[in-house]
């Protein structure tokens, strides 16, 4: 049947590769430049941090022990830490309708017109270039400063990730259905709504959880720059010296973190059984 | 005799230089049921996706009630493609949803956009007719269980209910009764057959138990490396042509 004859217990020619070791050698030399370039660029000194371990040494004996005041320090890192959480969610859930519109638009299995196609794709990479703590500086001198900002910020950076994130996932899945669902005269509204969506579900609330865990760690950033929430109270403690303060709130943050990674690992081991 | 409900003519494929279809023609009338037998790789399923639009053929013609899928506007293009259902060798269910709702989605091009969004909003009308193409393949009782929790030759008999429900003119199927067990492959054929001679449709069915096919088909298509090996009568088909058809394949293979 094939036009080259194989001989039994043979193994065919495998084809020939002439420039692989050239191409390896070339690749390994340029990784080596770019790495002499980056320590260079970025004054990489090792010897810097030996050389100034007392300074870290007294800035660790300020922290310790850690401020565990119920009133000047707890409370009000409980609080702030709350707000940093409202942000995380609000910035995610909020994203979801534009992440979603775009994404339909910017996958290839499911774009209308190849013009929307590029048009979501350019929107899409906008939104995810531009980092969300320029979103923030931007909207404060709209709104002002203050968590509202912080949930705007993260609301236009997450458009941009998530729905880059979710196209995907819809060009990789099996298109099978939707084409089945074409031939038998669907419209591609109805194609979307009644194959792709439902077959991708999965992978949507697992990059969903995943955005919300990576944007309540973003909304902490944000606080730093005036957002509010738990890194406006951490940038506070570092300004007046209250390093002892600061250590609580962080500790504070990572039972935060913790618990929103638990949570959303949770809902994943559920959503795959 | 019953006009062609399907028709084609000259059809050519090739993918890269290796030519896969070679001048296919034949017709399907209203009424009739058709097998196409051929070794693997024969060009069965590529005659079947030209004919469905799905692969682009280099060459031929395919027209559904006479008119020439090519040359029609894209609103008749669009009723063409509602007349003509296919089911799929590889099933293309969505595992997540009910078979209820897998079989409603047959019926899309007759619900509005706006009642499509969610299988909450299908009319109650289409579900029953849902539920009804169930129960002809005898999965009235699954029809709230999720596809994916069905077993194969379940799935497949939900693939054809989907069909049904689609109410088509044409119906095309690719192996359908491959995962099937004796009697269940049995059922389905005799539903093929029940489409063809009592509701008069123009079936054609792929299928690779050439018994199946002298017993319930009215005419056998075979394939043999892209090309019509023949195009008879099932009472006209016997060992010299299935041999031929099937031969060349275990030459190859000893
Ligand atoms: N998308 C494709 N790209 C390249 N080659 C293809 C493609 N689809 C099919 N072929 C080739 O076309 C030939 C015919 O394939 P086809 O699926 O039509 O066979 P078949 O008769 O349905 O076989 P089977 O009984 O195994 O289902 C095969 O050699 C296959 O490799
Ligand atoms: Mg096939």
């Amino acid at each position: 049947m094939s036009e080259e004859t194989i001989v039994r217990g043979q193994l065919p020619v495998r084809p020939k590769q002439p420039l692989r070791w050239i191409t390896t050698a070339a690749g390994v030399a340029a990784v080596v430049v770019l790495h002499a370039l980056a320590i260079q660029g970025t004054g990489f000194e090792p010897g810097l941090l030996v050389d100034g371990w007392k300074g870290m040494a007294s800035f660790v004996a300020d922290a310790f022990p850690p401020d565990l005041s119920w009133e000047k320090t707890i409370r009000p890192g409980l609080d702030a830490t709350l707000v940093t959480l409202w942000i995380g969610l609000l910035g995610t859930t909020f994203s979801v309708p534009f992440a979603l519109l775009l994404a339909i638009l910017a996958a290839r299995t499911t774009t209308p017109h190849h013009l929307a196609y590029q048009a979501s794709r350019a929107v899409l990479s906008f939104f995810r270039a531009v980092p969300d703590i320029v979103f923030a500086l931007i909207f404060v001198t709209a709104v002002g400063l203050g968590p509202f900002a912080g949930v705007l910020a993260l609301i236009c950076h997450n458009t941009g990730v998530m729905g880059k994130l979710w196209a995907e996932s819809m060009e990789e899945c099996d298109s099978g259905p939707q084409e089945a669902l074409r031939t038998a005269g669907a419209n591609r509204i109805q194609q979307v709504a009644n194959a792709t969506l439902p077959m991708v579900v999965p992978q949507f609330v697992g990059l969903l959880l995943y955005r919300f865990d990576v944007n309540v760690r973003s909304s902490l950033v944000l606080g730093l720059v005036g957002a509010g929430g738990i890194g406006l109270l951490i940038n506070q403690s570092i300004k007046s010296f209250r390093f002892d303060a600061m250590v609580t709130d962080i500790l504070i943050v990572l039972v935060l973190i913790i618990a929103v990674d638990q949570l959303s690992a949770w809902v994943r081991r559920r959503l795959a059984a | 005799m019953d006009p062609a409900l399907l028709s084609v003519r000259g059809l050519r494929k090739s993918f890269g230089n290796r030519p896969v279809l070679n001048n296919v023609g034949f017709d399907v009338r209203a009424g009739e049921l058709v097998a196409f037998l051929g070794a693997n790789g024969s060009g069965k399923s590529t005659t079947l996706r030209c004919v469905m639009g799905i692969a682009q053929p280099d060459a031929g013609v395919v027209a559904v009630d006479g008119d020439d899928l090519a040359k029609l506007p894209w609103r008749q293009l669009q009723e063409a493609r509602r007349r003509t259902a296919m089911i799929f060798q590889k099933i293309h269910l969505v595992p997540r949803r009910t078979a209820l709702d897998n079989v409603c989605a047959g019926a899309l091009a007759r619900i509005p956009t706006g009642r499509s969004l969610s299988p909450l909003f299908f009319p109650r009308s289409i579900q029953l007719e849902a539920l009804d193409c169930l129960d002809r393949v005898g999965l009235a009782d699954r029809a709230f269980e999720r596809v994916g929790r069905l077993s194969g030759g379940q799935q497949q008999r939900v693939a054809v209910a989907r069909a049904l429900c689609q109410r088509a003119d044409v119906v095309l199927a690719d192996e359908p009764v491959s995962a099937l067990d004796p009697h269940a492959a049995d059922q389905v054929m005799a539903l093929l057959h029940h489409l063809a001679h009592v509701e008069k449709l123009a079936v054609a069915a792929v299928l690779h138990q050439p018994d199946l096919a002298l017993r319930h088909a009215d005419r056998c298509i075979g394939l043999l490396h892209g090309t019509m090996a023949f195009d008879l009568p099932s009472s006209d088909v016997g060992p010299v042509h299935l041999d031929a058809l099937y031969a060349p394949d275990r030459v190859a293979a000893a």
